[in-house]
């Protein structure tokens, strides 16, 4: 059952238009249930756009999102939230007048009452490496750590799929390593699908079963992290750029 | 031996309390000063409500006196009319208060109206009811209605001493407070605070944020509608003048120094400010009445350059220090206890 590749989310023709510029353009894919897959592009891809367009924070233009099964093509965020799916944020949206703690207590709600909330963020902060700063104002945190506080406060509402925009730029290597460890963590022992739109491409080959190339809002290229590095067209996409590292 | 924080807590919570009971009984062959201990105690129960919509879930509601008109104009046309109790009144008017609160709230929520549009729009609806009741000549008109009078009737909540209604008026506020320190506890109140900071944020959370703050709005509604009603038998008629935007505005304005979020803040806050508006009131006499408002923004000019968390933060930190050398309990420091 492990090895089905069930699609846990599956979008179509998906368009996302801001006026003249196409910033998602008629993407089709796929992610198989359990696995962590890749988001890659060049800046200005489309992939934060493509992002918000799946999690309901934009309706899209044309297409549709299907999430285990059920269309959720223009539902609230809150509403696609309940039933499996959350995220983390490339800028990040701190709520900097809470704690770690209530920052992290706001996602547990998402599925535990007042009797059982505390459980879940207990598990969830020691599970992340928080206990340290748990009483923190997240305003008083820095960027590692915020990036941490938003992975945190995802998982606490319990996720099938997490999506994670750029969760690893601006950190050091330790940082890094330490964030993949608890995201291999995750995958493995709570069997979350993962999806992580990354810029950094240590990140992106280290982590990832399968790669989606995004290029000025088209989807280019898909397939392992062997055959992505391989690729022509992804190699001109990023050259233009000279992003390649 | 140690005194833990709790029963720290509960002793000072108690002492205050027993001084506001005593205090119309010190003061209570002048009448001015309980017109102005009472008044202290309004806005500290306005500015306590406005801390669920104002400062959890961050919307700058400017539309105090557009709730609490409404309740006063209920209740003191269900009693001119038809001899309701006040009683009963402040129900209905809390009510009624609500279900405006619902009107408005619903589409300015549905489609997203956030922030400074909130802020206008919230405040203009204050203007329109006032308008609205000056040519509603059946319940207002340009007069003033007065309500009934009795030198002593619990029944229809008139007295000839302010006293009663200070303890009217000190029973909301402990009711606001309660329900306050209750909401921020509670999933409601994390969902507010979290919204009020960041909506998307929020919602990729699962938070409704439409559907919470029209709760925020309403319960915050019902609390002001409800004292419109002691306020339209505490002045003893109704008038459209009661939709103040001036008010509204000071209702808003003592939220803020108060300490967004921060259940006693507002109360803090009034006491300190209206205190000084009416003292300033009465020495100052009637042509320098809007002096006030000249303090009000020095007051707010400095907090938003030396305490943008609000005057109560400050009380706080200092509070926290006392309660861990008294108890002697390092805990006590940290910042995650809301309201404390
Ligand atoms: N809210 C918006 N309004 C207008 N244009 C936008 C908006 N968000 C993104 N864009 C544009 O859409 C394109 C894709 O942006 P984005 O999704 O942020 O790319 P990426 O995350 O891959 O760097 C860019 O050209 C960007 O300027
Ligand atoms: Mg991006």
């Amino acid at each position: 059952m492990s090895m089905s590749s069930e699609p846990i989310l599956q979008v179509s023709n998906l368009t996302k238009r801001f006026g003249n510029l196409v910033a998602v353009n008629n993407v089709s894919l796929q992610i198989p249930a359990g696995e962590i897959v890749g988001l890659i592009g060049p800046n200005g891809a489309g992939k934060t756009t493509f992002f918000n367009t799946i999690t309901g924070l934009y309706t899209p233009d044309e297409g549709r999102v299907v999430f285990k099964g059920q269309d959720i093509t223009g539902m609230p965020p809150h509403k696609i939230c309940k039933l499996g799916m959350s995220r983390t944020f490339q800028v990040t949206k701190a709520f900097t007048e809470m704690t770690v703690e209530e920052t992290v207590r706001v996602g547990a709600y998402n599925r535990h009452g007042e009797d059982d909330v505390m459980e879940k963020v207990d598990e969830v902060i020691s599970f992340c490496g928080l206990e340290e700063i748990r009483h923190q104002k997240c305003g008083d945190l820095g960027l590692a750590s915020l990036r941490r506080v938003e992975l945190a406060r995802a998982m606490a509402t319990e996720p099938d799929l997490l999506l994670l925009d750029e969760a690893g730029a601006g950190l050091t290597a330790a940082e890094l390593a330490e964030l993949m460890e608890i995201l291999r963590k995750l995958n493995r022992e709570q069997s979350v699908t993962l999806c992580v739109v990354e810029h950094v491409m240590q990140m992106v080959m280290g982590l990832c079963e399968r790669i989606f190339v995004l290029d000025a809002g088209e989807l280019i290229a898909e397939g392992t992290p062997e055959e992505i590095s391989n690729n022509p067209r992804v190699i001109e996409a990023y050259l233009g750029e000279r992003a390649i590292r | 031996m140690r005194i833990k924080a709790t029963t720290f807590n509960r002793v000072l919570l108690g002492v205050l309390l027993a001084i506001a009971l005593l205090i119309p009984l010190l003061i209570r062959t002048n009448q001015y000063n309980l017109v102005l201990v009472t008044t202290v105690l309004l806005f500290g129960v306005l500015a306590t409500a406005w801390n669920i919509i104002g400062g959890m879930a961050g919307q700058l509601d400017l539309a105090a006196f557009a709730y609490l008109g409404l309740g006063a104009f209920t209740s003191g046309t269900l009693l001119i009319r038809w001899n309701v109790s006040p009683w009963i009144g402040m129900i209905l008017g809390g009510l009624v208060a609500t279900g405006f609160a619902v009107l408005v709230g619903f589409p300015l929520f549905r489609f997203r109206v956030r922030e400074v549009w909130y802020a206008l729009t919230s405040s203009a609806l204050v203007e329109v009811l006032k308008v609205a009741f000056v040519m509603w000549e059946d319940v207002g008109g340009p007069v003033e209605r007065y309500l009934p009078y009795y030198s002593f009737s619990l029944y229809h909540m008139r007295f000839g001493t302010y006293i009663p209604y200070y303890y009217i008026m000190l029973a909301i506020l402990v009711i606001a407070i309660v329900v306050n320190y209750r909401i921020g506890r509670s999933k409601l109140g994390f969902y507010l605070r979290a919204l009020g900071e960041d909506e998307d944020a929020a919602e990729i959370l699962g938070v409704d944020a439409r559907a919470c703050k029209l709760k925020a709005l309403m319960i915050y509604a019902f609390i002001v509608g409800a004292t419109g009603a002691v306020y339209a038998c505490m002045y003893g008629f109704i008038h459209p003048s009661f939709f103040s935007g001036a008010r509204s505005t000071e209702v808003a304005i003592l939220g803020i120094v108060g300490g967004m979020g921060i259940t006693y803040g507002p109360l803090l806050a009034a006491v300190i400010l209206v205190s000084a508006r009416e003292f300033l009131r009465a020495s100052l006499g009637g042509q320098m009445e809007s002096l006030y408002l000249v303090i009000y923004s020095v007051v707010l000019i400095l907090i938003a350059l030396f305490r943008p968390q609000g005057i109560a933060v400050f009380f706080r930190d200092a509070y926290r220090k006392l309660l861990s050398k008294v108890t002697g309990d390092e805990h006590v420091l940290r910042a995650n206890t809301p309201g404390i």
